[in-house]
Order: C-alpha cells, then sequence, then structure tokens
C-alpha cells in the first residue's frame, strides 16, 4: 500500500520519493485509468452521432445541460469505483450474489444484448467514416475487428490500460478541431452556464435530444465496466481518494469534449449543412473548415468507436466471467481464461460481421438499443443504490452517507422518468404527435 | 560534510506502490452472506423496479402488435 515507511524500509517494486506532493502526485497517476477510460469511452460513435446533431439542430442552446449532467455521471461512478474497491468484485457478481440468480441473470443478459447492439453500431460508424478515406469496409471493418482483438489479448492488464489512456487523450483533438470552427466565445460561456431556449421554443423534437443525451452521457455498460475494471487493477482502500478524483477528471475530460462536439455541430448550423451521420457532416464541411476539420472528425469518429468497442466489449466479457465463476482477467493469457477471452472477441467478431451485411437496418439496430438502454439502466441503478446501502456487505465505513442517499435517490428517479419517456417516445411515437 | 550532504539526498522518506505490485488486501467478503436482507425500502425498490419493467414490457409488446397490423 503507499503508506509511509520508515527510510530503512523497502518493500520489492516500491519507489521512493523525498516529498509527501511527490507520493501523492505518484499514487494518483498509479491509480488513474478506470474513471477516465470509462468516462471517454462513453463519448463513443452514438454519443458523437448525438452531440454532433445536438449542435446542429439547437447550435449553443444544450451547453448547459452537459454541465448539469457533470455531478450527475460522476455521482454515480463514484458509487460504482466505491463498491468495486470494497469488494474487489464487478457488478455483475455482486447482483448475482446479493439479489439471487434471477435478477443477476435479467441484468446480465440485458447488458449483454444492449452491449452488442451498441457494438455494431461502432462498427458502422468505423465502416462510414473510413469508407470517406477512400477504403472499403470489407478493409476497415475486419482490420479494426483484429486491432481490438489483438488489443486486450496480450496478456497484460497494464498494456491494454496504457494503450486505452494515450486513445482517450487523442480525444484532445476536440478541442483543436472546436478551436478551428471560430465559436463566439462569450456565447459559448454564457449558454454554458445560463440554461436558455431555442428560437424554436420547446418542441418534441428538443425534448427528446435532452433525454438521449442523458441516456448517452450515463450507459448501463459504464457502471459494469469501472466497477470490473476497477477490481481487476486490484484499487486499495487507500485508493479510493485518488480513484474519486480518476473518476473527476474523466467527467470533467469527457463533458468539455461532449461540447466541443457540439461545437462542430453548432458550425455545420452557421453554415446550413444538412446531414445524416458525422461522416456527411466531415464531408460537407471541407470545403468551408478545410481538411484539418474533415481528417480530425472522420478520425475521432473512429477513435470514438474504437474506445466504445473495447470498453463494452470488456464490459460484456467482465461481466459474464464474473456470473459464470470462469478466470476473467487481462492478468491471465489466452489460455488461462480461454471463455472470457471468447465472451470478448465473439462480441468483437460477430459484431463487425454483422455490420458487413448489406443493407442492414441499422436504424432498428439504433432503435432497439435506445429500447434496452431504458431497460437497463434503471435496474442496474437501483441495484447500486441498494448494494451501496448494504450493511451487511459494506458496513458502516464504506455505505452511503444520507447526503449521497439524498443526491442518489433525486437522480435515480430522474432517470427513471427520463428512460421512460425515451422508451414512450420510441415505441409509442403516437403520444408525443 | 559530503558525507551529510549524500545521506540528505538519499533520504526517500516516501513509498509508493502501484495496486498491482501490491499484496493483496482483505475486502469485503460475500461468503457467508446469501442474499441481501429484504428491508422496507428494498422491498419497495424492487417492487418500483417490477412494475417498471412490466409497462416497458407492456408498451413493447403493443409496439410490435402495432407494428403486425393486429390493433388496427
Amino acid at each position: 500500500m503507499s503508506t509511509l515507511l520508515a527510510p530503512t524500509q523497502k518493500e520489492p517494486k516500491a519507489i521512493q520519493v523525498r516529498s509527501r506532493w511527490a507520493k501523492n502526485l505518484l499514487t494518483f497517476l498509479m491509480v488513474f485509468g478506470p474513471g477516465l477510460i470509462v468516462m471517454e469511452a462513453d463519448n463513443d460513435a452514438g454519443a458523437v452521432s448525438t452531440y454532433v446533431q445536438a449542435g446542429s439542430q439547437y447550435g449553443l442552446h444544450l451547453l448547459w445541460l452537459l454541465v448539469v449532467l457533470l455531478p450527475v455521471t460522476y455521482f454515480i461512478q463514484e458509487m460504482v469505483a466505491r463498491l468495486g474497491i470494497a469488494t474487489g468484485k464487478g457488478h455483475a457478481a455482486m447482483i448475482y450474489e446479493r439479489f439471487g440468480a434471477w435478477w443477476g441473470r435479467f441484468s446480465l443478459l440485458d447488458l449483454l444484448l444492449v452491449n452488442f447492439l451498441t457494438l455494431i453500431t461502432e462498427f458502422a460508424a468505423i465502416s462510414l467514416a473510413l469508407r470517406q478515406f477512400g477504403i472499403s469496409p470489407y478493409i476497415a471493418v475486419p482490420a479494426s475487428a483484429m486491432a481490438l482483438i489483438a488489443l486486450v489479448t496480450t496478456g497484460s492488464y497494464r498494456r491494454w490500460e496504457r494503450i486505452v489512456i494515450a486513445l482517450c487523450l487523442l480525444d484532445l483533438t476536440w478541442f483543436g478541431m472546436a478551436y478551428a470552427t471560430y465559436p463566439v466565445w462569450h456565447h459559448v460561456v454564457r449558454n454554458t452556464l445560463v440554461p436558455s431556449l431555442p428560437a424554436t421554443g420547446v418542441d418534441g423534437s428538443y425534448i427528446f435530444l435532452v433525454i438521449a443525451i442523458v441516456g448517452t452521457t450515463i450507459a448501463p455498460w459504464q457502471l459494469f465496466f469501472q466497477q470490473s475494471c476497477v477490481a481487476e487493477k486490484r484499487l486499495r482502500f487507500a485508493d479510493l481518494k485518488w480513484a474519486r478524483l480518476d473518476t473527476f477528471v474523466g467527467a470533467t475530460f469527457t463533458v468539455v469534449v461532449a461540447g466541443a462536439m457540439m461545437l462542430i455541430g453548432d458550425y455545420g448550423l452557421r453554415h446550413g449543412v444538412k446531414f445524416q451521420d458525422p461522416a456527411q457532416l466531415a464531408a460537407a464541411l471541407a470545403p468551408i473548415g478545410g481538411e484539418f476539420l474533415r481528417r480530425g472528425l472522420l478520425m475521432m469518429m473512429v477513435n470514438a468507436a474504437v474506445l466504445g468497442t473495447t470498453a463494452i466489449s470488456l464490459a460484456s466479457a467482465w461481466a459474464y466471467g464474473e456470473v459464470q465463476g470462469w478466470p476473467h482477467s487481462l492478468h491471465k493469457k489466452v489460455s488461462e481464461a480461454p471463455s472470457f477471452y471468447a465472451v470478448y472477441v465473439v462480441c468483437v467478431a460477430a459484431a463487425a460481421a454483422i455490420v458487413l451485411v448489406p443493407k442492414l437496418p441499422l436504424q432498428l439496430v439504433i432503435v432497439t438499443v435506445q429500447v434496452l438502454a431504458g431497460l437497463m439502466l434503471p435496474s442496474a441503478i437501483i441495484f447500486l443504490q441498494l448494494l451501496l446501502n448494504d450493511h451487511a456487505l459494506l458496513g458502516d465505513r464504506w455505505v452511503n452517507r444520507p447526503w449521497n442517499n439524498w443526491v442518489n435517490w433525486t437522480i435515480i428517479v430522474v432517470l427513471f422518468a427520463l428512460s421512460l419517456l425515451l422508451a414512450m417516445q420510441v415505441i409509442v411515437p403516437k403520444l408525443f404527435a | 560534510m559530503m558525507s551529510t550532504l549524500t545521506t540528505n539526498m538519499d533520504f526517500h522518506p516516501y513509498s509508493v506502490v502501484h495496486p498491482l505490485d501490491d499484496g493483496p488486501e482483505q475486502k469485503c467478503g460475500t461468503e457467508d452472506l446469501g442474499r441481501m436482507e429484504i428491508t422496507r425500502s428494498v422491498k419497495i425498490s424492487l417492487l418500483v423496479l417490477r412494475g417498471y419493467l412490466l409497462l416497458m414490457m407492456g408498451m413493447l409488446a403493443y409496439h410490435v402488435l402495432n407494428l403486425t397490423g393486429i390493433l388496427h
């Protein structure tokens, strides 16, 4: 543990530093990872599409929502990190052990299904973006799938984490792209800090987009992923404050990147660009904003899809391995945890193969993802809240404080209502006509 | 003088270990705990969740029936 030791004491692989400040910084850097990855991977291909669409439809008028979502997403993921550190186990395992096989299987199956369908949308984005570079989907998609499989099958969590953190940091490019769209900065600041309505007022489309942004920013797989990742990294009780900081840094970075995506959508709006997906926007922006914007948007779309795919597939593989009792760790070689790696490989390979099917009904996939996520998020979050109030499991030290519970129950009620509204919009659209 | 300086330079009172290089620590275990005790709040939460899931399933069934044209 990163505890104060006498000068003569030496631990294997311990790094000796001279000041408390250096010790804190180094400990944070060692703990850093799961929080950033879970948050940044949440800015996946679907999120890019949603945020860019929000900017292109309503300009800067939805920036305020990101500020509201920052504490919400932090509070939820902090609970996950705390539970992972306290128990050393993943979310799926905890639901299975504390709520029984029925709820355990329901959560697992729903997670696997919604994750798999989301993976299809990630590969669809890779296909669309790389096609703009003249690369055939029949090359781009299998090559991406193989790279994603190679990324996790090295038998080293650290190697996977370092590469994925580097991919997360590539998202800094979004800031350069947003800067290149010449936003009016005082409008950006004002719309970020003060909620404002578009000139068209609040209509069904605006409400739907608000709900979609909430659903994009807080996704069910994130709960499963971060808890398993924290357990995989073997974070210690003493690491909790650094895990919280990691989560906060990740949440802040993600929200600011999402804002940059909205600015790019707003640039399209200012120039009257119409598009169906971000790849079309990139092509349309080239004559206006230059090649940097076009290439940047396409590459960042691919990066978002790659980050989303590795995190979502791992969330599935960890959860399935936990519930089945299989060895499930990136520390193990393929031969030591074959079933765990098989789940990851099957998820990635099958989603990639489906994307190559001609005339794939992608819209149906997206609608199904939204409905299943609406089913999944409230249930996963209810279990999380109940587990964080489980005194028999966590004792008095790690359970939620009363103020935690007030904040979290409020968030849960709002998420229930929004998930229900989103599902109703998708399933019974006439209600909103 | 030189020796004192060297000693001070080498004085590193803090030690940091990467979580993956550290020894295991005792976690909050689920062994022998069994299922969670069904208190009133747990019961209400699970009931609300069941109701929510039933409502969603009902809407989904309506949507499917609507798509197949049975409701027209």
